[in-house]
């Protein structure tokens, strides 16, 4: 007996040396002291590239770290100056002159110029550079047939370096919200000569120049990428952060256990299933801002029944958008009774009528629906709904029992692989497809653009030669009251005829430890890392 | 011996190009392409893409350059999703480290599994036995994607210990390869303590014992070797499911892998990565079972190289 206890008291004493060396070898980051300004903020998707010109959503994060455009959005909505420090509008709304701030340096300490710019958009519109967000370059003056190769002379598209710190674009059209577009991620410059001499590896850590608050540190693909404070940055003064660690994680489960762990500060989202645990536990942790996404359904109008509009008008008015989004999605969604969200619509739009908006109406639903001839549901045909997630099967089910209970038909549901459904949205093999809107810019066009008859993301496979007619005049117009007129009048015929029924706009919910402070986003989750510093309790 | 591996290395070179032709095709039938994204893309910046990565090309062109470029330069062309590295720069970064992980977690299944599993066939039938079958048994049910998460919510958020993802310090390899081995050290342990039972009711283990061989001698000179033959033909798609399926284990912890990048180059329809990662496996399978069979052969003197 005593031998046994001797025996396991050695067991233990080997046991606990073993737990003490694994310990005390963990190379667990240690929390980053307040006086060495250090966050770490996870990133979902690894970045295509670190390239304006490459980039297309996620890749923006760390490039609006490295590198700034003429102009940025601002976090309370608007626009605020950055390469550029100010510019001038012509009387005819078709030439923006930009005076570029003349102590901006790239960070290999060569001067940032207005020819670095024009230099820039010539490489990023080459057809041969395929860069896939071009589009949000078309407003320029002949730039869509540059990209299209039916034009090799640059110097007639509208770029042009007046002198060495002043960049005149000319437009093919006047833009009131031109300067939306300016500030959207693709406009972001290169140094030209550093990306001439290397190539497609410019972007790596060593060789990436930017005209930014940061510079790339290091980029291990999947893992992490680190930028730290650029000492050349002309704004440098109000950086506060030393260094950003932009940390890699894909799974939403995996990220909430690392941020539980200390090993993330800020996180990319919340699972739904951990909300209410915060809320009640951590409520200081938790953080919530509204997107300028709408989540809505598309609807086939080149299939019987739903090339009528009074069958897809129905559907669209027998959701519950408000108990859909309180019971079925949560984390703070807003029902969505028209298409386009408060940040993309013109201050003071008026609201939809009656006949426009999309509310809750059962009663009306089943008058439009036995007026198409289906009364009670009888002899609707079975429809089919996709979605490209297991995690919106709820919310599809609950779209089903509801059209189940108010109309009387059934739906089936089918989860395709995300490629699959959209190119199934594309061909128009489907019947109601769940879809996202995400705009590139802050501009009610830039998705209404998408239902009219040529535009690739016209799902619904819709033609309305009256909505086509109102955007076609929204873009001619230079007059804003005038185009926020038109637009008003394009997304109320949406309502009307109910190509694509909106469902709610969507929202982000994220983790963010108390330490941060002047951490600002917007709803088209622009970052602006200058503000951002630690300060402990 | 030698004659039969040239043999099966010959054997390997259709099967290889088999698996090349066949994966090239029906990548490219998949619905949807590798820019087909949710945003809009103009039908001119469309044209431009497919220009830029050859995709405006004939299927044929794009197959026989293709073909060309991976056997005559061991060139497996730039990715689709990461205009800036190519598929052979991805594979030099991930496979390394799903080769460790993969190889990390084999010999805690190896050391762990062979050990429950003697132990219980040479203890046959008493507590220990139950303890080790019970263990191996509930290694077989519980999926690395419950164990994972389990042990993440033990050692590294209540506990403290170790992170609770990532892939930096030698800690960030106990979590991974404690999930992945714990899983095959079951299967191995309850296949060891099955080939062990049957070895050990043979004459020539008795014959052994009668000898007055000692009973250390009697089970890892004679039984062991004997006992080992369902572990080792486990082995071979064993290896290979440990490296090609790291999938679920690299994405609970967060671990730059080719596991997930084999997976996830599907639904990018990354055509060349897919290419790329489905070549290399088909190779490291064929090798490990070829490695397998010879190892089979050395173990069991009733098998022959025909």
């Amino acid at each position: 007996m005593h031998r046994k206890e001797s025996h396991l008291s050695q067991y233990l004493c080997v046991i606990s040396c073993l737990v003490a060396a694994i310990s005390s070898s963990c190379s667990r980051p240690e929390p980053a002291a307040a006086r060495e300004q250090v966050i770490r903020i996870s990133q979902r998707n690894e970045p295509t590239d670190l390239d304006p010109a490459h980039g297309i959503v996620d890749e923006f994060f760390i490039i609006r770290a490295l590198s700034e455009g003429l102009v940025t959005r601002s976090p309370g909505g608007g626009l605020r100056a950055a390469a550029a420090e100010r510019w001038d509008i012509s009387a005819d709304g078709l030439t923006y002159t930009f005076h570029l701030r003349a102590d901006a340096r790239w960070s290999n300490n060569e001067p940032v110029t207005a020819a670095d710019f024009v230099e820039s958009y010539r490489r990023l519109l080459t057809p041969a550079t395929a860069a896939p967000k071009a589009t949000l370059f078309f407003g320029v003056k002949n730039a869509r047939a540059f990209v299209a190769g039916e034009l090799t002379d640059f110097n007639s598209v509208g770029f042009r370096a007046a002198d060495e710190h002043t960049l005149v674009v000319t437009l093919d059209h006047p833009m009131p919200d031109f300067l939306a577009y300016a500030a959207s991620g693709p406009w972001i410059p290169v140094n030209p000569r550093v990306v001439g001499r290397l190539g497609s590896a410019w972007t790596r850590p060593g060789n990436f120049v930017g005209n930014g608050p940061f510079i790339l540190a290091e980029w291990q693909p999947h893992q992490r990428i680190v930028v730290r404070k650029n000492p050349l940055y002309a704004g440098a003064a109000r950086v506060r952060l030393d260094e950003i660690d932009f940390l890699a994680f894909d799974n939403d489960d995996t990220e909430e256990k690392a941020y539980r762990a200390g090993q993330v500060d800020v996180t990319m989202t919340v699972p739904v299933t951990k909300l209410a645990v915060y809320e009640r536990g951590r409520p200081a942790d938790l953080h919530h801002a509204p997107l300028a996404e709408t989540r809505y359904l598309t609807f086939n109008t080149g299939r019987l029944p739903l090339n009528d509009a009074r069958v897809r008008r129905a559907l669209a008015l027998a959701v519950d958008r408000v108990k859909l989004v309180d019971r079925v999605v949560l984390g703070g969604r807003e029902p969505a009774g028209r298409f386009l969200p408060a940040t993309l619509r013109p201050r003071n739009d008026p609201d939809l009528s009656a006949s426009e908006a999309l509310k809750f109406d059962p009663a009306e639903g089943r008058r439009l629906l036995a007026e198409a001839g289906f009364p009670e549901g009888r002899g609707f045909r079975q429809l089919e709904l996709t979605a490209w997630s297991p995690s919106q099967t709820p919310v599809l089910e609950a779209i089903q029992e509801m059209w189940k209970k108010e109309l009387g038909i059934e739906v089936t549901i089918a989860t395709r692989e995300y490629g699959a459904h959209v190119a199934a949205l594309r061909s128009g093999a489907y019947d109601i497809g769940f879809v996202t809107a995400i705009p590139d810019v802050a501009d009610a066009a830039d998705v209404l653009r998408n239902f009219t008859i040529d535009a690739p993301l016209n799902y619904p496979h819709w033609s309305d030669a009256r909505y086509d007619a109102l955007l076609a005049e929204a873009e001619r117009t230079g007059d804003a009251a005038q185009r926020a007129g038109l637009l008003h009048e394009a997304e109320a015929r949406l309502g009307e005829l109910c190509p694509v029924a909106p469902l709610y706009f969507n929202a982000r919910n994220w983790l963010m430890t108390p330490r941060i402070r002047g951490w600002q986003e917007d709803e088209l989750w622009t970052r602006f890392y200058p503000s951002i510093y630690l300060q402990e309790n | 011996m030698l004659r039969f591996i040239a043999r099966r290395l010959l054997e390997t070179i259709p099967v290889l190009f088999v698996i090349l032709t066949a994966t090239f095709f029906m990548i490219r039938f998949v619905p949807g392409g590798p820019f087909t994204a949710e945003k809009a893309v103009t039908p001119e910046v469309m044209r431009n893409l497919e220009r830029a990565y050859d995709l405006d090309k004939p299927l044929w062109q794009q197959y026989t350059r293709y073909l060309r470029n991976v056997l005559l330069h061991g060139d497996l062309g730039p990715s689709f999703k990461y205009p800036n590295r190519t598929v052979n720069e991805i594979i030099a970064g991930k496979l390394p480290v799903s080769l460790e992980l993969g190889a990390e977690a084999l010999v805690l299944a190896l050391v762990l599994g062979l050990t429950l599993g003697v132990l219980a066939a040479v203890k046959n039938n008493t507590w220990i036995d139950y303890v080790c079958s019970s263990a191996a048994m509930t290694g077989i049910c519980l999926p690395t994607f419950v164990l994972g998460p389990l042990l993440v919510l033990l050692f590294a958020i209540h506990l403290g210990w170790v992170n609770a993802s990532g892939w930096d310090g030698p800690a960030d390899r106990i979590l991974p390869c404690l999930t992945l081995g714990c899983v095959y050290a079951a299967y191995i342990a309850r296949l060891t303590r099955g080939g062990m039972l049957e070895v050990l009711s043979q004459d020539y283990i008795r014959t052994a014992r009668a000898k007055g061989a000692s009973e250390v001698r009697v089970i890892f000179k004679h039984a062991l070797r004997g006992g080992l033959l369902p572990v080792v033909s486990f082995l071979g798609p064993a290896i290979a499911g440990i490296l090609t399926g790291s999938f679920v284990i690299e994405t609970i912890f967060q671990i730059p892998g080719l596991g997930r990048e084999f997976v996830n180059s599907a639904f990018n329809r990354d055509y060349t990565l897919v290419l790329g990662t489905v070549i290399l496996y088909a190779t490291l399978i064929i090798g490990l079972n070829l490695l397998v069979d010879v190892v089979q052969v050395w173990l069991n003197p009733k098998l022959k190289f025909e």
